[in-house]
This record gives structure tokens, C-alpha cells and sequence, in this order.
């Protein structure tokens, strides 16, 4: 699936993270931009996360901008997942 | 404590309601802030459950402003909160946010996931978050790069409001005594003359140069962006100019100089204008420092020695309906596009307004 729209979801509060993703053209491929507070010590499970995620909805051409305030597994499964199902205008519920 | 979400609650502000003004000018008054509701789009304000008014924010375009959280909230997450309600807003109509604050308040901003662009002390940082940032200007920077690597490599920075003969020999004069010349045309809309238009009339007359390279100023080659005057009132002017015109050095200094290996930048002198002038000062202080050799051309007169071309008389004769005083400034690009019905609209707006551009 190709995300069609901008989105986001998350805030920038403490234990939060928040994710941004933008549309990108067929064939470009993931990038995923992180920043994060506890960059040095988690910086490659965040991304991994991340990807399991987008691996999971089938997402393979997206920006992804993440901005990490320590945010646990679950709340970073749970923000990728919406903010990508917002970009599909697959999200129900909320908003 | 508490879920934090539920300590607080926003609401947005009526602008148009003097009471709700009122209110927000007071709080920020007090914490030393001049609210001026023609410097906002929108404006919100966060209050606790007992109806104390915390903190408030506000934003311009795809500027964050009057940010601010009453000091004894502040080690709460107020700041986040507001911020985080006006970047869902900002984001859905702009890929690039930006935000100007003061030095001391840098690190509060980069705990957020802004991205320092550049500072001039003691006055200012800017700050930038969104889809777009440097990295994406300097790709694109790269992508039109020449590949050269000896021999001088020239920057001329050009607003061209509007291109003049006086542009022209500047920019030719860059191009006979350099292998390459990137010409960086301001982008930013808020001339009279729209930016495709400048870029328009700029290649006519000059695209078949062979070392030239036109270059998109994109938002950090002098992006005045919106002063935050606001919060410096106490300055004066001069100061904040200078500031200003430090930071865009800066990043210039900072981010294009190191992509493109530009060792020499190409002004012309500056008459009337003390932003212009404020702008060259600060180049002669950080450019020859950092290895990049500042020309200054004199600007060039037409007919009488005293009579300098420039593209704020050539404003001015459109506002008096005058042209033709100043039809020899004009290169044949612009002179065919001002005669032209094309250019109605664009005359009509230089003279319902004073402005100085």
C-alpha cells in the first residue's frame, strides 16, 4: 500500500513520539528519518520497530519522520500504525 | 500526578473578539510580549481545570509564535502540548515549519525535534521541523552542482524585484571573472513581482550564459521569512536587522558554501537600504574569515554620475506612472514584460500600496 496523504499522529510530549508521513512517488523505497532523546541507546530498535510495522501494513514507498521523546514499543507501534492508516484515509474513529 | 491530558484544556481564541484579545495580550504582556493580533493567524490558549490560564501559542503562515507558558507551569507538559496543537494545524498546510526564539530558549525547542538552523547571538535562533528541511535543500543543491573543482567559484544573491541592468552587469561581470557562477534568485513571495516571474525575465536575458548556474533560494537564502519583532521590543531596530541579517549569513556560510565550493561572493553597494546594508555588514564579517572572498561592485549609473540604477526607482516610476524615466534601467526582458498587458496586475498592485518592496 502507498500512503496518498500527509499525516501525522503522536505529540511531543514526554513518552511520546511523534510520527509524520509523507506520500512519496512509486519505487522511491522507505526513508525513515528518526530523531530521538535516547538516540545512542535505542536509536536501532526504534527503526526496527518502525519497519516491523510498516512491514506489516505492506507499506514499501513512504518519508517517515519520527521525533522520539522515549516513547515505549507499544506507543511507537501504536502512532506508526495510525499515522500510516491516516495517510491510507483508512483510519476510523478518530480525528 | 495526574494523565497529564487531562490537566489541561485548549481552546482556540476569536481573534475577532476584543475580550478574548484582551486576555491573551495581558497574559503575554506580563511575560514581556507585545501581542499584536495583525501578527497571527491563530491563536490558542491552554487553560488548567481550575480555569488558570497556563500558556498560549500562536502561529503566522508556517511561523510558530508568542509561544509561552506562565512560569509557574513550566516544568509541566504545557509547552509540548501547545506546540503539539499548533503543528497539527501548521503541518496540514505547510511541509516546513519554522520558528524564531531566543538563544536561551534553543534547547527547549530541540527537546521537541526542532532542528537548529542557524543562531546570531545574543538576539536569535531559528529553528526548522517538518517534511522539507536543509537536508532537502541541499540535495537539491547537488543536483545541479557543477563539477568543477579549481578555479573561482562565485555566489551573487538576487532578488531582481525587478531585474535591472544593474543585475545584468553585475551578474555578467561575476561571469567573465569566474568558472562558475551560481546566481541563488530570492524565492521568497513577498516582492512585487512574483518569484516565477523574476526567475522568468532573469533567464531570458541571461540563460544563454554558459557558466551560470540560476539557483532556487528556497527558504534559507535570505528568507526574511516574518521579523519576530514581537518579542524585542526593547531592541532597537538596527540591532534586530543586524540579527537577522547575521542569521541568513550563517546559514549560508553554514550549508550552501560547503555543497557547492564557493570561495567568492558578488554584492553591489548599497544606497538606500539599511536591511541591505545591515546584510553586508555582517557578510564582511563572517564570509573572508571563513575563506570566502567578498567583492563589492559599484553600482553602475545611467547617463548622469548620479544617477544609480536601481530597482526601487524603477517601483517607484511604475507607483507615479513614470516608465519611461527609467525605461534605459531596464534590460529588454523586463522593458517588453512592464510595456506589456501582462504586467498590468502586477503595476496596479505597486500602486495601490507603499511598501518598500
Amino acid at each position: 500500500m502507498t500512503p496518498k496523504f500527509k499525516a501525522q499522529a503522536g505529540t511531543f510530549e514526554s513518552s511520546d513520539i511523534m510520527v509524520l508521513i509523507e506520500p512519496v512517488d512509486e519505487g522511491t523505497g522507505r526513508q525513515v528519518d528518526l530523531s530521538s532523546t535516547v538516540m545512542l541507546q535505542f536509536e536501532e530498535d526504534i527503526k526496527a520497530t518502525i519497519n516491523q510495522v510498516l512491514d506489516a501494513m505492506n507499506v514499501g514507498h513512504v518519508h517517515l519522520i519520527a521525533k522520539d521523546k522515549g516513547a515505549l514499543t507499544p506507543t511507537i507501534k501504536a502512532r506508526v500504525e495510525t499515522a500510516i492508516k491516516r495517510s491510507l484515509g483508512i483510519q476510523e474513529g478518530t480525528l | 500526578m495526574s494523565v497529564e491530558n487531562t490537566d489541561f484544556r485548549e481552546e482556540s481564541l476569536d481573534l475577532k473578539n476584543p475580550f478574548d484579545v484582551k486576555l491573551v495580550s495581558e497574559f503575554l504582556s506580563n511575560l514581556g510580549f507585545d501581542y499584536i493580533t495583525d501578527d497571527v493567524d491563530y491563536s490558542m490558549i491552554l487553560y488548567n481545570l481550575n480555569d488558570e490560564l497556563i500558556g498560549t501559542g500562536s502561529y503566522k503562515g508556517r511561523v510558530l509564535k508568542y509561544v509561552a507558558v506562565a512560569p509557574k507551569f513550566r516544568e509541566g507538559a504545557a509547552f509540548a502540548q501547545i506546540v503539539t496543537h499548533l503543528i497539527d494545524i501548521v503541518i496540514q498546510k505547510h511541509n516546513h515549519i519554522f520558528v524564531y526564539t531566543k538563544p536561551a530558549n534553543l534547547v527547549v525547542f530541540k527537546g521537541l525535534g526542532f532542528t537548529e538552523i542557524a543562531t546570531a547571538e545574543p538576539l536569535f535562533s531559528v529553528l526548522e521541523f517538518g517534511y522539507e528541511n536543509i537536508r532537502s535543500y541541499q540535495d537539491y543543491l547537488r543536483s545541479i552542482k557543477r563539477d568543477v573543482h579549481v578555479g573561482h567559484i562565485a555566489a551573487v544573491v538576487v532578488n531582481c524585484n525587478p531585474f535591472t541592468m544593474g543585475h545584468k552587469y553585475l551578474i555578467e561581470k561575476a561571469c567573465r571573472e569566474n568558472r562558475v557562477v551560481y546566481l541563488f534568485v530570492v524565492e521568497e513571495n513577498r516582492s512585487s513581482f512574483s518569484f516565477s516571474t523574476r526567475w522568468r525575465l532573469i533567464k531570458e536575458e541571461l540563460g544563454h550564459i554558459d557558466n551560470l548556474v540560476m539557483v532556487k533560494g528556497g527558504d534559507y537564502v535570505v528568507s526574511g521569512t516574518i521579523f519576530p519583532a514581537y518579542f524585542l521590543k526593547k531592541e532597537k531596530k538596527s540591532d534586530i536587522a543586524a540579527c537577522q541579517a547575521e542569521l541568513d549569513v550563517i546559514a549560508f556560510m553554514r550549508y550552501i558554501v560547503p555543497i557547492l565550493n564557493i570561495n567568492r561572493r558578488y554584492v553591489g553597494t548599497e544606497m538606500y537600504s539599511p536591511v541591505t546594508l545591515a546584510y553586508n555588514k555582517a557578510m564582511i564579517k563572517h564570509l573572508p574569515p571563513n575563506g570566502v572572498e567578498l567583492i563589492v561592485i559599484p553600482r553602475i549609473t545611467c547617463g548622469s554620475k548620479d544617477n544609480y540604477i536601481s530597482a526601487y526607482k524603477v517601483r517607484q516610476a511604475i507607483r507615479e506612472d513614470k516608465l519611461d524615466t527609467v525605461i534605459d534601467f531596464l534590460p529588454t526582458s523586463t522593458r517588453r514584460y512592464l510595456l506589456s498587458e501582462d504586467s498590468a496586475h502586477v503595476r496596479a498592485k505597486i500602486k495601490s500600496k507603499v511598501t518598500r518592496h
